[in-house]
């Protein structure tokens, strides 16, 4: 039981080394200008400067600040409006079209509209954050509840459930595995929007101290931002399959 | 060992204190239901008292469960009306509980077997403090006190259906449905849920409607027997059983009554059959 995560956990880390070595001999081999590619080395010292002393950290803190207030905000309206949508056919059948018109729509063409009505600020790159990571969560969630078993419905009417209680314990957590799938990939969204908001908005964050450090050629710092990017996402997603493995260890049995 | 077991089960006292005269506690009065052009359910009527056990049995695709969604206000009739004490049933009733034929969806995954059994405690209103102790007494009746923190997933066919009987008995129904609710059964297991049923029955005086493929779980169960016939579903006999109260697994199945009411069952099915 326990041995299978380890096995995976060592190769996991193989990979990862693999992947550094061959990094490191692309580098060597000097077959991309180390101005712009730098070596696994002068990366780690980058990352090891900026974080103790240097800026990295607090840039590190506002972007994953951002980046979760954004994803809070859509899995809040997301979950909460999808469950309105998904509970009745009748709103089902009048707000979906709209939605799979909305849905396609990539989020950065929403970023002009955005400028438009809140400038260059903060609040400009959480409305960008929260509506490129809306839409998985509220489609999973309309789907999930539309989904539900049929037969669960008249076990509910039977057994005298009211709507709440219908929602709440049959239609909630049935829609649960796609809402938590969603969830992961909502985060991924509001991670890379994060980043893009920061360099168009110039507010302080990792997207701007990578986009900075590329204008003046600091390609070990911005390598730098982009291996704390990648941690955050890897970190980020690993918290949230601890938490689906507890929230569906209902169906562990199966997987 | 397998007698001892069987002979030393507790019996179960009563048998039927409810006048079998009175209102019916179910009324089907001339009830048809098709689906589009395809007549499935083409006119039954039949009361049945309050504390009556009715046996339903039928060649498959005959309309037993259609029949039996009908009484639980689940499918509506496409003429005729099924009334509960009196009164027309409009759609599902809290005090009318059935057990689905198809148990593996008829459960919630996610929940245990005790949050199972707890749902239907939830949707009347039960306090939670008193749920935890129903919840166990409920399951432990039914053979599944070991198994209460499983997950359904955990479960086999015959616990999930047997889940599904505590679930239902929760609800503390007026009228039990059943669609062969033992299907998924070993003999043993199924005999002694049998009594168990028998005697939940005897003592709760709730009125039971059981559908079954088995002559012999048709005829140890009901106080009559209904006997449906396809194309469209409809009663081609009803047969009384006046076997005495309490039954048991041995001596009533010894019983010469018992033996010539399964014998005229098997001719009538065989007839149905050619
Ligand atoms: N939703 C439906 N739409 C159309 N036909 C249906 C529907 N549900 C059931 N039927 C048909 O109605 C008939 C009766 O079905 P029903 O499930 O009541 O049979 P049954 O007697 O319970 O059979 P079994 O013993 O196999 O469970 C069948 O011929 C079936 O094909
Ligand atoms: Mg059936």
């Amino acid at each position: 039981m326990k041995a299978v995560p380890l096995r995976k956990l060592v190769l996991g880390i193989g990979g990862l080394a693999a992947f550094i070595l061959l990094w490191k001999l692309v580098t060597d081999a000097k077959l991309v200008s180390p101005v712009f590619f730098p070596g696994p080395e002068r990366t780690y010292v980058a990352l090891v400067k900026g974080l103790s002393g240097g800026p990295l950290l607090s840039q590190t803190f506002e972007t994953v600040k951002r980046m979760l207030l954004g994803w809070l905000l859509a899995s809040f309206v997301g979950i909460l409006f999808g469950a309105l949508v998904g509970v009745s056919k009748r709103a089902r059948a009048f707000i979906a079209p709209t939605l799979e018109l909305l849905r396609p729509l990539p989020a950065s063409a929403m970023i002009p509209v955005a400028i438009a009505f809140l400038g260059f600020s903060d609040n400009m790159v959480l409305v960008v954050i929260a509506f490129g990571a809306l839409w998985p969560m509220l489609l999973a969630t309309v789907h999930g509840f539309a989904a539900m078993e049929p037969r669960l419905y008249e076990v509910s009417e039977v057994l005298g459930l009211n709507r709440a209680q219908v929602i709440w314990k049959l239609a909630l957590p049935s829609a649960m595995p796609m809402i938590l799938a969603s969830l992961r990939l909502g985060l991924t969204i509001s991670l890379i929007l994060a980043v893009v908001g920061e360099m168009l908005a110039s507010r302080e964050g990792l997207g701007q101290s990578i986009l900075a450090a590329s204008r003046s050629f600091r390609s070990a710092d911005l390598f730098a931002g982009i291996v704390i990017l990648g941690a955050i996402g890897l970190f980020g997603s690993r918290l949230l399959s601890v938490a689906e493995r507890h929230l569906l260890r209902w169906q562990a049995s199966s997987r | 060992m397998v007698v001892t077991q069987l002979s030393t089960r507790p019996r179960h006292g009563g048998g039927h204190s409810a006048p079998r005269s009175g209102e019916p506690r179910i009324r089907i009065r001339d009830v048809t239901l098709a689906y589009g052009p395809l007549q499935i359910i083409g006119g039954i009527s039949l009361d049945i008292a309050s504390g009556e056990t009715i046996s339903v049995i039928g060649p498959s695709g005959c309309g037993k469960t259609t029949l039996l969604r009908m009484l639980a206000g689940l499918a509506r009739p496409t003429s005729g009306g099924v009334e509960l004490d009196g009164s027309v049933l409009g759609g599902p009733n809290r005090s009318v509980a059935i057990v689905f034929q198809d148990y593996g969806k008829a459960l919630l995954p996610w929940r245990t077997a005790a949050g199972n059994v707890s749902l239907a405690l939830e949707a009347r209103g039960c306090p939670a403090k008193e749920r935890p102790a129903i919840v166990r007494d409920l399951l432990e009746k039914i053979g599944l006190g070991q198994h209460a923190a499983k997950y359904p997933r955990e479960m086999s066919g015959g616990m999930q259906q047997r889940l599904q009987i505590a679930r239902c008995l929760a609800q503390e129904p007026k009228v039990l449905l059943m669609d062969e609710p033992f299907g998924a059964l070993d003999a043993m297991t199924r005999q002694a849920l049998q009594d168990e049923v028998l005697g939940l029955v005897a003592t709760t005086g709730a009125t039971m409607v059981f559908v079954t493929h088995d002559l012999e779980e048709a005829i140890y169960l009901g106080d009559r027997i209904v006997c449906l016939q396809p194309n469209p579903g409809r009663v081609g006999r009803i047969v009384d059983v006046s076997l005495a109260r309490p039954r048991d697994q041995l001596l009533t199945r010894e019983d010469p009554e018992f033996l010539r009411l399964r014998r005229e069952l098997y001719d009538l099915i065989k007839d149905d059959h050619q």
